[in-house]
């Protein structure tokens, strides 16, 4: 906290001792560049969550209601195996399907997809994202979505609603503080990415993490490192103060 | 068309969409890891097609005749075995004493506890960059140590916890009155009945543990590193498929993780743990 407002000399490792303080390494956050990170960061996350959530609730309730036993213990099965495969594994095996040398790259020229494309790469960071959030959402909406009465939705149907229609005006307003949680969740997981947005980025797009570890790494700027740290840590905790909010609105509301 | 039609159609529309949605994630979370497998078996020695001509082991030799692979292994299964005990004692220590906590401020230690699954991991790391080289500690394989007792940490306080929380306390007091000093009835009795938090919570703490990346490679020295940074280091210079057969070996550890927790919690009483509330 102290490093991020001394002044840095470039040329040495960290602060030089006594350095006066300033608020340089702030200010030089505000430029566009920085700004840039910082939005492309949010983006990808906010749209990686989203798309989680998508999957992943179906997914919980068809393990929940749908699904025989066998099937249902199965899918519980994959879903820890994946959140204990090492995050390194899944962001390398993306990169060897995807990637642009992947396996997939004929069928991706052949459809015209340039695979080293800008968005293309943003597509695969949040790819990556979307490999860690889906198996960690399902696992968190199963124990919500067990608990909404599946009453409710056939009573809604008996009255002549169709099904998809019953689930909205049922189930998915039942689960919402538990969607609302898991969304979070994969917020603050996806904002603190580093190896997801390192490996599969390849340096053309940076997560917040990667910018502080540059600063630290190849120009060895602590004090600049320690500034984006900072904001970083104010941006998450902002996040994380949302998730009490929402668990605090969703036990009243139980 | 009438109503009941039109709503049978809906329905049917509603369904297949939500069947495709199921059908497609399961493939997207599968597929990679199942061609990684593939490739890593691959006997060319280029990264190409699929499906491979022939089959070899040729990438598992490569890997292992490399020495930053062997010596990154061993640091790596060093360190996440030591930070997994000493969060055995630490984390099972430290909820068994805000289990039976009413001090005010009980929240706020517990919070302090967790706070590194809401802190980013980078910042952990630097932070502690920072903090252990101003305490004079610079070893690397302690710096390590430090970073991965720190991250893992949360995971074996909250699933001990948990564990505690849902115990029937009936039982310790019954221990007690049949006349057990409170040390018998902790270890005869707490104990086998956390036994399942503190399993779960310490192969989710070497799980954390093996994989991390964003905190270690700030504490890593140029002799002492783990795998996953070496990996990265070297994904980074050259793409080939050692590094599958790399993955398949860290699937490997990742299987016998869970049959440890198959054996002895049960998949299903995971989710029970704590680990996954929301």
């Amino acid at each position: 906290m102290v490093e991020s407002f001394r002044e840095f000399t470039p040329g040495r490792v960290g602060s030089v001792a006594g350095a006066p303080f300033t608020f340089a390494n702030y200010l030089e956050l505000a430029s566009p560049s920085f700004a840039g990170v910082l939005i492309e960061t949010f983006e990808i996350s906010i749209v990686a969550s989203l798309v989680g959530l998508l999957i992943a609730f179906p997914l919980a309730y068809c393990a929940v209601r749908r699904f025989s036993a066998r099937w249902r213990a199965a899918t519980i099965g994959l879903m820890i195996t994946l959140v204990l495969l090492s995050m390194l594994v899944r962001t390398y095996a993306l990169e060897l399907t995807f990637g642009s040398v992947g396996v997939l790259r004929p069928l991706l020229l052949w459809l015209g997809i340039s695979p080293t494309s800008r968005w293309y790469i943003e597509g695969l960071v949040g790819a990556g994202l979307l490999h860690a959030i889906v198996p960690i959402c399902t696992l968190t909406l199963l124990g919500a979505v067990q608990n909404v009465d599946p009453r409710l939705a056939d009573a809604a149907k008996s009255l002549g609603a169709p099904a998809w229609k019953a689930h909205l005006d049922t189930t998915i307003p039942l689960s919402l503080p538990a969607l609302v949680s898991a969304f979070l969740v994969s917020l603050t997981f996806s904002i603190s990415a580093f190896v997801i947005p390192m490996v599969l980025g390849k340096g053309r797009v940076l997560f917040v993490s990667n910018v502080i570890y540059n600063r630290f790494g190849d120009i060895a700027n602590y004090p600049s490192g320690a500034a984006v740290s900072v904001v970083m840590l104010g941006v998450s905790l902002i996040v994380v103060y949302g998730v009490s909010r929402a668990q605090r609105l969703r036990r009243r509301s139980l | 068309m009438s109503t009941s039609s039109i709503r049978r159609l809906s329905d049917r529309l509603a369904m297949a969409a939500v069947v495709v949605v199921i059908v497609v994630g399961l493939v997207f979370l599968a597929a990679p890891l199942l061609v990684t497998a593939l490739l890593a078996f691959d006997a060319r020695n280029y990264l190409g097609q699929l499906p491979p001509p022939a089959l070899s082991l040729h990438w598992f030799d490569k890997l292992f005749s490399q020495d930053y692979v062997v010596a990154g292994l061993s640091t790596s299964l060093e360190i996440a075995v030591l930070a997994t005990l000493v969060n055995v004692f630490i984390g099972g220590a430290a909820a068994v004493g805000l289990d039976r906590a009413t001090f005010p401020g009980k929240d706020a230690l517990l919070s302090a506890f967790l706070s590194p699954l809401m802190v980013p991991a980078v910042v952990t790391g630097f932070a502690l960059l920072l903090f252990l080289s101003n305490v004079g500690i610079v070893s690397g394989f302690a710096r390590l140590l430090c970073g991965h007792v720190i991250i893992t940490l949360p995971y074996t306080i909250r699933a001990t916890l948990s564990s505690l929380v849902g115990r029937d306390p009936r039982l310790t007091e019954a221990a007690l009155v049949l006349g057990a000093t409170e040390r018998q009835a902790f270890w005869n009795i707490t104990v086998p009945l956390i036994r399942t938090g503190v399993v779960t919570g310490a192969v989710f703490a070497f799980a954390i543990s093996m994989d991390d990346v964003a905190v270690s490679m700030f504490l890593t020295d140029p002799t002492t590193y783990t795998l996953p940074v070496a990996l990265v280091a070297n994904m980074r210079a050259s793409f080939d498929l050692t590094i599958a057969a790399a993955a398949v070996l860290l699937t490997g550890i990742t299987t016998v993780l869970i049959l440890i927790l198959e054996r002895l919690v049960g998949l299903d009483r995971i989710l029970g743990q704590g680990l996954f509330r929301s």
